[in-house]
């Protein structure tokens, strides 16, 4: 009796404890396969597309270990949110990101340095090379941001008014100022350049100041904006406005819902922007009426644009630094690139592979940004260079436009700014 | 029903000192608690702030300066423009919100078919969420396909289109317009409740008197509501002092500094140039002035015990 | 007979002319929002101002409810702002008695110190603010947006409401008592009715203020489950694309459930109300 009753407690006690280590190791298998939440913010343009939904969904489906939540955040807030959950502590693994903002973000070590990473990565190759650069503070530093959609500035133009007038599409700064001048007539309220001093201007300002031979750093990084180079591009871009009037007297204050709308209402013959509003702008006014071109040149054997970068960071505080790399590089990685590029929230590919296919080259917006890409020369990445693009250049553009302050006093204050 | 007895007796047992502060407390500590828990640290860690200079993204590295971003305040030139464009932006503002509510109360007031609809649409301005307010009047004010314009050229008041946002004589009067337009209902609704109050036989006793519609609203009605208005008026000079969203949307405080507040200069220095520090100066030198205007105003309706009794 | 023109006359002046004169400026700019909502996109930006499209379409609608969380945003708001109403409002009525009927110390520096948070702008606020919902654990749902939209509409509602139980006679006060109420029987028969104009403009007030309140939801919220309409707004107007169809239609509904609530609780701003209240 005795015996059997000591063999019921062992075997009882043996099934106890295999029921625990059963248990146990079901746990910790459980617990292997919970993935790994990458939280990660961006932008959209248009929120009732689908595509970015979609791309999260397959990415979640094809990396088991990883699972991605996405905040959706509307641009204009995007970096002041930003700055307040990364100072509370709480901000993403990963985000979008532009380059206007990186040497604001890398001074303080709150972005990740990618080099290890990418060059782990096997899409690095298929990178549009120049590109890089972008995403870094010096040539030999490491990369900060992932390259992912990028833009370059040129010139929309009035087919029809052109045509009309007998004027070619102008390839100088000269040809720029009579074609404007020709299509001026204040009496039609029509203008030849919807010149954009409010919000969001000083890209386009950038793309005719480096076309004006202007610089804003050497290449030692130097900030050189206020010399007489540009003083004198500035200058010019001033006149516009004030000495020869072929801008709109809303000017000072048109940011992109203005010049766009100016342009579409058949208010002025000309406006600087990008591929990003292609479609809007032919949808509008038809493909025939709308005539896209580089940005005009001072001195046509030196052309130049400006090209701004919407790319992919990790920050430096996440917790899943490595999980979080694998969603930005698969963002940047042939098909999901292409979906990206061929929405409507699409811009420029940066991939080599992606860039080749004739959904793009067959585009003429899309050719002629492509094509400026060569010679694209972008914000430079100083700590300063999102309070100019957010305040500083505005308050002061406006303030030379209205002639409150001179060309010099004007690229003063922003030399000043971009030291912060 | 407690009898009145024993009501009369606990008030006459002389405890009050002891007790007094009992009910007080209890009635005021949700609202005390609400405030002191939740808006008490802000302040403080706003005006700790600006006694510092710091990297908003690195805190560890953030240097005690003293009165050094206060020094800097005395200098800003900016901050002079931002000074004389908030006493302009909210004496427009609350003056002319004040006048069309009046009128706005005393239509409304009146008896007419419909009326529950009217008061409802009444409403409207306030109603529209800010974003849309300003990208309306941005739109209706544009230089080149703006309403606006159009109107007034069509009836001849105008011979071209003006770019009321991008002139530095007009644009803040172009926002003030629109914020007049948005915050008119507030006045309407708060001084129509006045106007309930008023009890109708002082109307009577006027009419029968013989009095005109004007002499009745300058001897019965406006000093009866000078007392909501007074607070109203107060308040909402404090609100429209801190109100940026209009600006920023149609001017971005331009062109250049013409249409920059203090709250807007406040904004840009904290979270575009990212100085934290100095940016909270500049709002706690605007607290200090509301501050002074508030204790001033208090003293004048505490003159005529307006408020405490 | 002269007289029924002559009175016609008179109210017109002193009424329908006002009254269309002032709906007009008060409508117009709604109306501009509501055309703009109905215009196809192509007739957006025309040469000359079009006044009413020639192809009137009520797409913007359609897609808004269908392609976009709108609903939600509502439901969300909804949430947010009435609970608001509900706390705040019952706060603010306990304060304001206690400001109004009681006497004690410090009662003059307390009603300024009620104003001291409203001295502050609400972007430097935001940080701190965003640090305490974190702590409490609520960031990202309602109540994280009640709890604040409640505390900046407390103080107002408290200086309204002690303004409009000032008003009340304390006589009224003591005839209560003599026939026997208590304190709280006072308040619920006899000041509450008498201010039901005050408690009415208060609550509209709170209402307004938390259905359109926009940096604290942008910033406390991050997804569907807590976000309000301003934020949905704001959504619709990306980098370069501006989906005016969907803004503007958002816009006229947006505002409409306060007309709605508004034209329920203006019952309560009846003339009278108060007449007689003294010689009674």
């Amino acid at each position: 009796m005795m015996r059997l009753r000591r063999l019921q407690t062992v075997v009882v006690c043996v099934l106890a404890l295999g029921l625990v280590l059963m248990t146990g190791s079901a746990m910790e298998s459980l617990h292997a396969q919970s993935p790994t939440v990458v939280r990660y913010w961006l932008w959209l343009d248009d929120p009732t597309e689908p595509m970015f939904d979609q791309l999260v969904k397959e990415f979640n489906a094809t990396h088991s270990g990883v699972r991605v939540e996405y905040q959706l955040v509307p641009l204009s807030e995007y970096h002041d949110k930003l700055v307040t959950a990364l100072a509370a502590g709480s901000g993403p693994d990963a985000g979008r990101f532009k380059d206007w903002w990186l040497g604001e973000f890398v001074k303080p070590n709150a972005l990740e340095p990618l080099a290890n990473s990418i060059s782990k990565w096997s899409g690095r190759g298929d990178v549009i090379e120049n590109l890089w650069e972008t995403g870094k503070i010096t040539a030999a530093g490491p990369v900060y941001m992932m390259p992912h959609q990028f833009i370059t500035f040129y010139l929309y133009y009035r087919k029809d008014w052109f045509s009309q007038a007998g004027l070619k599409p102008p390839a100088t700064f000269e040809e720029f100022l009579t074609a404007a001048k020709k299509l001026t007539d204040p009496a039609k309220n029509q203008y030849g350049f919807g010149l954009r001093g409010g919000a969001g201007g000083q890209d386009q300002w950038l793309a005719f100041m480096v076309a004006g031979g202007a610089r804003l750093v050497d290449a030692q990084g130097k900030i050189i904006v206020n010399n007489a180079d540009g003083v004198k591009a500035n200058q010019w871009y001033i006149d516009l406005f004030r000495v020869h009037k072929v801008a709109p007297p809303s000017a000072p204050t048109d940011a992109y819902a203005q010049v766009l709308g100016a342009f579409q209402s058949d208010n002025t013959a000309m406006f600087a922007h990008h591929v990003g509003s292609s479609v809007l702008v032919t949808q509008k006014l038809g493909a025939a009426n709308v005539g896209v071109i580089s940005i005009p040149a001072a001195d046509p054997k030196k052309p130049a644009t400006m090209a701004t970068m919407a790319g992919n960071v990790v920050f430096a505080a996440s917790k899943q630094k490595e999980a979080a790399f694998t969603f930005i590089s698969w963002l940047s990685e042939t098909a999901p690139m292409d979906k990206w590029s061929g929405s409507r929230q699409g811009q420029l590919p940066v991939l080599k592979s992606v860039a080749k296919l004739p959904r793009y080259t067959e585009n003429i917006f899309f050719k002629v940004s492509l094509d400026g890409a060569n010679y694209a020369i972008a914000w430079p990445p100083l700590p300063g260079v999102g309070y100019v693009s957010a305040q500083a250049w505005q308050a002061n553009m406006q303030r030379a436009l209205l002639g409150q302050i001179s060309s010099k006093d004007m690229l003063d204050e922003i030399a000043k700014a971009l030291q912060r | 029903m407690r009898s009145p007895r024993r009501y009369s007796a606990k008030a006459s047992r002389g405890n009050g000192r002891g007790r007094r502060w009992l009910l007080p407390l209890f009635l005021l500590s949700p609202a005390l608690v609400l405030l002191l828990g939740i808006v008490a640290y802000p302040i403080a860690r706003a005006i700790w702030l600006s006694f510092h200079r710091l990297e908003i993204l690195r805190p560890d590295l953030s240097q005690y300066v003293g009165l050094d971003n206060y020094r800097a305040l005395l200098q800003d030139s900016v901050m002079r423009i931002a000074l004389q464009n908030s006493a302009v932006w909210v004496a427009g503002v609350v003056l002319f919100q004040l006048l069309g509510g009046l009128v706005g109360a005393l239509i409304l007031n009146q008896r007419f078919p419909g009326r529950a609809v009217v008061r409802g649409l009444a409403l409207i301005p306030w109603a529209t969420p800010s974003v849309l307010v300003a990208l309306m009047w941005t739109w209706m004010l544009d230089g080149n396909y703006g309403l606006i314009n159009d109107l007034l050229v069509k009836v001849g008041i105008l011979s071209r289109f003006q770019p009321w946002l991008a002139q530095p004589w007009s644009a803040l009067p172009a926002v003030i317009l629109a914020d007049v337009w948005q915050g008119i209902p507030f006045f309407a609704v708060m001084l129509l409740a006045a106007l309930q109050a008023i009890p109708e036989d002082l109307f009577e006793a006027a009419r029968i008197d013989g009095a005109s519609p004007w002499r009745v609203f300058r001897h019965v009605t406006l000093p009866l509501l000078l007392p909501t208005i007074l607070i109203t008026t107060m308040l909402r000079m404090i609100w429209t002092a801190n109100y940026m969203d209009l600006i920023m949307i149609m001017t971005g405080g331009g062109p250049g500094y013409s249409s920059l507040t203090i709250p807007l200069h406040a904004y840009y220095t904290a979270y575009k140039r990212l100085d934290f520090g100095y940016g909270s100066t500049i709002a706690i030198v605007q607290v200090a002035i509301l501050a002074g205007a508030i204790v001033f105003y208090l003293r004048q309706l505490r003159r005529n015990e307006v408020m405490v009794q | 007979m002269s007289r029924r023109p002559l009175r016609r006359l008179f109210v017109a002046v002193k009424l329908w002319l006002p009254l269309g004169a002032w709906l007009t400026f008060v409508l117009a700019p709604y109306a501009w929002m509501f055309i703009t909502s109905i215009k196809p996109p192509e007739e957006l930006y025309t040469k000359s101002v079009r006044y009413w499209p020639s192809q009137p379409t009520l797409e913007g609608y359609r897609l808004l409810v269908e392609t976009t969380p709108f609903l939600t945003y509502m439901r969300n708001s909804g949430i947010v702002a009435t609970s608001t109403c509900i706390i705040a409002l019952a706060v603010a009525m306990a304060a304001a008695y206690c400001f109004s009927r009681l006497s004690f110390r410090g009662k003059g520096v307390l009603l300024f110190g009620f104003l001291i948070t409203q001295l502050f702008p609400s972007v430097l606020l935001v940080l701190p603010l965003f640090l305490i919902m974190r702590s409490l654990g609520i960031l990202n749902t309602p109540p994280a947006l009640i709890l604040a939209h409640s505390t900046f509409a407390v103080p107002f509602s408290t200086w309204m409401l002690t303004g409009f139980f000032n008003a009340i006679p304390r006589e009224l006060d003591e005839a209560a008592t003599i026939d026997g109420c208590s304190r709280l029987q006072t308040f619920r028969y006899v000041l509450l009715p008498l201010s039901a104009p005050g408690v009415a403009a208060a609550l509209t007030y709170i209402f307004i203020y938390s259905w359109n309140e926009f940096i604290y939801a942008l910033t406390f919220t991050a997804d569907l489950r807590a976000r309000t309409l301003p934020v949905g707004l704001q959504t619709f107007m990306g980098e370069f694309i501006i989906r005016w169809d969907l803004l503007t239609a958002g816009g006229v509904i947006t505002a409409l459930p306060i007309v709605f609530f508004f034209m329920l609780v203006q019952r309560q701003l009846i003339a009278g109300l108060t007449a007689g209240a003294v010689k009674g």
